[in-house]
């Protein structure tokens, strides 16, 4: 099992126990590592395509989270959008905002986690997954994950 | 200092906060935002959605998905200079919590 996928698994566990024993510290780290759940599965997508084995978790570690998030989607006819380059929109919006959430649930101690809070970040992070995975092979897609690496455009 | 234009189109946005909670209501209940920057020192709108107890429970992910979809229909964000940024509680949490910036 690829370490993403045992994240996200490890995500819902923490929320079923953050739930039964209402402990915050939990909750906290139910929205943490279902952020770093997406993360990564979209940075192995990334570096599981270099031929050397021993190198990739160095090459994943050129990944920025901002750059991840701040990387703009380019449709290639403005005016009509295709439904990949859409879901791709949409995967990077909600990658945002699990890593802004992320970062709260870190850093700013007094922020009071709710149920919801816990429950958007599991939903998110399940979507993104399920939707990645349908369009990974696009060639939109495969673009952008360059452009998220670092990668310029032509233009 | 660059100040994003969101800054000054306060009143399109409170017209399209209005337009959604109107198309999605009783599920939200109401949308409160702020404008500042985030913690990367990006410009952000924050909105702060508060959803019925029924809706947050069992219809959240349909709830989320309508408000941001309704959301950006109806406001350029990227033209505004601002990303977005959506959080959710339901009735009953913010009974709890009682926070000014939700009520």
């Amino acid at each position: 099992m690829a370490l993403c996928d045992d994240l996200i698994e490890d995500a819902r566990h923490l929320v079923q126990r953050g739930s039964l024993e209402n402990r915050p510290s939990c909750k906290r780290r139910a929205i943490s590592t279902a952020y770093y759940a997406v993360f990564h599965m979209i940075v192995d997508d990334f570096v599981e395509h270099w031929p050397f084995p021993d190198q990739r978790a160095r090459l994943g570690r050129m990944f920025t989270h901002q750059r991840m998030r701040d990387t703009a989607v380019k449709f290639r006819d403005a005016n009509k959008p295709t439904a990949v380059e859409m879901d791709l929109k949409d995967i990077v919006r909600a990658l945002g905002q699990l890593q802004k959430d992320r970062h709260r649930a870190d850093y700013d101690a007094g922020w009071v986690v709710v149920d919801t809070d816990v429950a958007q970040a599991i939903t998110s992070a399940s979507d993104i997954f399920a939707r990645w995975r349908s369009i990974r092979n696009e060639e939109a897609v495969r673009n952008h994950l360059l452009s998220m690496f670092g990668a310029k455009t032509e233009d | 200092m660059y100040v994003p234009s969101a800054v000054t189109k306060q009143a399109e946005i409170d017209a399209a906060i209005s337009q959604v909670v109107a198309d999605l209501s009783p599920d939200v209940v109401r949308i409160r935002y702020d404008i500042g920057e985030d913690w990367s020192g990006q410009w952000a709108i924050f909105f702060r959605v508060v959803l019925s107890d029924d809706a947050a429970r069992r219809r959240l992910r349909d709830a989320i998905t309508n408000v941001v979809v309704g959301l950006a229909h109806r406001l350029d964000f990227s033209s505004m200079g601002v990303f977005p940024y959506h959080n959710f509680r339901s009735v009953s949490e913010q009974a709890v919590l009682q926070e000014e910036a939700w009520a």
